[in-house]
């Protein structure tokens, strides 16, 4: 079944996370994607060697996953002849995504005004640290970027560290931005003829993840929204993390007298002389947010009674929310991320055997996005390339390889 | 039509948004920004402003600062979807549409007949997007669609605090949600136009929140094993100059990110007062191998001898990837964010998140702020077939429709 995006050709000049990503939403929807490598070694992303201080194991996950279904040409654009290859495979292409540097971008010609010279049509995608407006110039990653965005400071007991949302959480947002911005370029360009430059840079993308907070924060400048909040003293006792027997849990229970009769309710039936439901601290909203870090100790001790799993079922039996909080191993059985094909299985042919990979989060059920291959060996479509797409012959691209411009 | 200068990339799309979440309105404000004409169904009680978990909503009173953002670059209709009446105004509404956006849930759209087979029937070039909880398919297709459910599912919340902390709840996996919705909208609307095919597009709260674990649930898939499912010291970290944080002299923070330590150590150890010749660190695989614990003590010492703005400073001067950790405050006063339209000022001079990609010749801008409910129900009702003023009167009399001209 054809893609959503076939016919559409991508340049990746790409490396680590934060391009390569956007790149990969691309490829899945069928979109050509090539991962524009230099001959020597290629994306420092192949280097991964660990992950939390243990080896990556045989197949490097960092790099295959996100790097999946493209091409790989392996081009050295300091040389002339490489930067012509360039030049020539962005005639014939609809989108440039970068995220190096645009010192290294002007130097090795490889600008936007350098290249929509060539192709007016061309979408010009690149995922910077900072903006395209500023005076910020150094480099850029997911984590030096999110500890501006004001996040990192409200999570968390009050004075524990400020809390990183986890590896390559702002890059695969900013990666997601881009994705969303090429596309939309691409269907301005059909209006307009020509192809524009964009931006979806890492602080961007991760003040639009700050979002619920933030905005309210913008607004109110209130410090509840930005500071840490201990969970004993959450402002909505029923809206909360809790603890039971086992493990903890969610509980998601709205702070309307109706929903607190259903939890009180149960919660009593539940436990030896139980009093919540006549309990007068907690018999109207207000009060219940007056009393609310009496109130937490008081679900503390109850929700302690009993296991998460329990719970979980005897609030679903009354109409109440609440979810055990799982761990990586819970999810990666968890029929509903297999069912929905958030989680996948492919052949990885570095180790000859079947990979669990991150799967697709989007669902086009009518041109479903695929999973064909994992990232291509450096340079590995190089010649092909060439010879198909440009049009060399094969003593010109002896040359090329002689000299040193492709691998 | 080359040449011709659109007010938006999308000012040729007509986005139809029956949403109730924040999450699930929010990719409506992204196509909106790029210009897509975005109606909203809204209820003529007002209600469906509420989101199913705003539980900061009492506190914030009458300031709707989240309706500011969430329900901008909109129209505002208010019908009633639970009338006969104001279904069958719904599905007009939806047969004008290009992309109709929901995230109310199977049983309920069903109910209204605004279920992807009942509103593709006869528009096969409807694209359909849907945001849920669990994703259409599996046993949980029909809980509902809270943020705080599906991250509880998604494994990461035990392991961002340090060791012996309680999980914790971050609340920004439903904004890749948001994003993947309108990827997929205008990935679908390509498609469409190069084969002329609609199609349903779907999207979730569990989808949005795997995608953000990345890194880490990739390589628990790939590596396994406790260390990937229980919490792991800040000093435990696998390179001590990349993703690792150290506290300075006035209580705040600094964090580094330096993968490639042989480029970075003899600066560093230089800035830091390390002895930069110490031959337990003389090798990338001696720092982040056998005496990196160590390396990260020194480090977590040094860093605590100077304030945290003498280290911004030095990292500024060095070029370094490193930063002190900040709050709100931050952005909100940094150029950098307001020069790149992150952030905003509306027109009552309130502050707003602005727009998160910039697009050189189609830029995201603020074509109108967010309507009252209702606001436009005549100009969008009138504009259906068969619809006339005393219809329409007689539909606000019964409390079918609100707002608009009276």
């Amino acid at each position: 079944m054809a893609g959503a995006l076939d016919g559409i050709r991508v340049i990746d000049l790409t490396m680590w996370f934060q391009g390569p990503v956007a790149g990969q939403h691309l490829a899945d929807q069928g979109a050509e994607v090539i991962h524009f490598e230099n001959p020597r070694g290629g994306d420092l992303g192949r280097g991964v060697a660990s992950i939390k201080a243990l080896p990556v194991g045989d197949w490097n996950q960092y790099f295959l996953v996100i790097n999946r279904n493209k091409k790989s040409m392996a081009v050295d654009l300091k040389s002339d002849a490489g930067r012509q290859v360039m030049y020539e495979l962005v005639e014939k292409s609809d989108v440039f995504l970068t995220n190096l540097s645009a010192g290294a971008l002007s130097k090795w010609g490889v600008s936007y005004d350098d290249l929509s010279a060539i192709n007016p049509r061309l979408v010009y995608a690149m995922g910077s640290g900072y903006g395209p407006r500023g005076t910020v110039t150094k480099p850029s990653f997911d984590l030096t970027v999110q500890a501006l965005i004001g996040v990192m400071t409200r999570l968390g007991e009050p004075g524990q560290p400020p809390i990183y949302l986890g590896m390559g959480s702002g890059d695969a947002m900013g990666g997601l931005m881009a994705a969303f911005g090429i596309t939309t370029a691409l269907w301005a360009r059909e209006k307009t003829g020509r192809g524009q430059f964009l931006d979806a840079s890492l602080y961007g993308a991760q003040l639009f993840m700050a979002a619920p907070t933030m905005q309210a924060w913008l607004a109110t400048g209130s410090d509840r929204f930005s500071r840490q909040v201990s969970r004993s003293h959450a402002r909505t006792p029923t809206w909360n993390t809790y603890r039971a027997s086992d493990r903890w849990m969610v509980v998601c229970v709205h702070n309307d007298d109706g929903q607190w009769a259903k939890l009180a309710g149960l919660l009593d039936e539940q436990s030896s002389g139980g009093k919540l439901a006549a309990d007068a601290r907690f018999a109207t909203d207000a009060a219940r947010g007056e009393n609310n870090v009496e109130l937490v100790a008081e679900l503390d001790r109850v929700f302690a009674g009993d296991t998460a799993e329990n719970w979980v079922e005897s609030l679903a039996e009354t109409g109440l929310h609440a979810g055990v909080v799982c761990t990586l191993a819970e999810l990666a059985e968890d029929e509903g991320a297999w069912a929905n094909d958030y989680l996948a299985r492919t052949h990885c042919n570095e180790v000859n055997r079947e990979v669990m990979l991150r799967g697709l989060p989007l669902g086009l059920r009518g041109t479903p996005g695929t999973i064909n291959t994992l990232g291509p060996e450096l340079g590995q479509d190089t010649e092909l390339i060439l010879f198909e797409t440009l049009g060399y012959d094969w003593d010109r691209i002896g040359e090329l390889k002689s000299s040193g411009a492709i691998l | 039509m080359a040449g011709s200068q659109p007010t938006g990339a999308l000012d040729d799309v007509r986005v139809v948004d029956l949403t109730r979440t924040f999450w699930g309105a929010m990719a409506g404000t992204l196509l909106g920004d790029f210009g897509a004409d975005v109606v909203r169904l809204d209820s003529p009680d007002g209600s469906s402003r509420e989101f199913p978990d705003d539980i900061e909503r009492p506190a914030l009173g009458d300031n709707d600062c989240m309706g500011a953002l969430v329900h901008r670059n909109r129209r505002s209709v208010a019908v009633d979807i639970s009338s006969d009446e104001g279904r069958a105004l719904a599905r007009e509404l939806a047969a004008t549409a290009d992309v109709f956006l929901t995230d109310l849930s199977s049983d309920e759209l069903g109910r209204c007949g605004l279920d992807e087979k009942s509103l593709r029937a006869g528009r096969e070039d409807l694209v359909y997007l849907r945001g849920s909880a669990f994703g259409p398919l599996g046993p949980d297709s029909d809980r509902p669609p809270l943020d705080e459910l599906a991250a509880a599912r998604t494994g990461m919340m035990p392991i961002l605090p340090e060791p012996g902390q309680p999980p914790v709840y971050p609340g920004h996996g439903q904004m890749y949600t948001s994003v993947m919705l309108a990827l997929g909208a205008v990935t679908a609307l390509l498609h469409r136009r190069a084969s002329g095919e609609g199609q349903a597009v779907d999207a979730s709260l569990l989808g949005g929140n795997m995608y953000g674990a990345s890194l880490d649930l990739q390589a628990f898939l790939a590596i396994g094993g406790q260390r990937f499912c229980e919490p792991v010291s800040r000093l435990d970290a696998g390179n001590p100059m990349s993703g690792t944080k150290y506290p300075t002299s006035d209580g705040l923070w600094v964090t580094l990110t330096m993968p490639e330590t042989d480029r970075w150590w003899p600066a560093l150890s230089e800035l830091v007062g390390l002895d930069s010749d110490d031959p337990r660190f003389a090798t990338h695989d001696l720092r982040c191998g056998d005496n990196r614990l160590p390396l990260m003590e020194l480090l977590d010492g040094a860093f605590r001898l100077e304030s945290a703005a003498h280290w911004r400073e030095r990292f500024n001067e060095l070029q370094m990837s490193a930063d002190v950790i900040e709050g709100y405050e931050f952005p909100a006063a940094d150029p950098q964010a307001s020069d790149n339209r992150y952030l905003i000022e509306l027109e009552g001079g309130q502050r707003s998140l602005g727009f998160p990609v910039w697009m050189q010749d189609t830029p995201a801008a603020m074509h109108r702020e967010a309507p009252a409910v209702g606001e436009h129900t005549d100009e969008l009702l009138l504009a259906l077939d068969g619809m006339d003023k005393a219809r329409l009167e007689s539909l606000r009399e019964s409390g079918v429709v609100s707002g608009g001209e009276r």
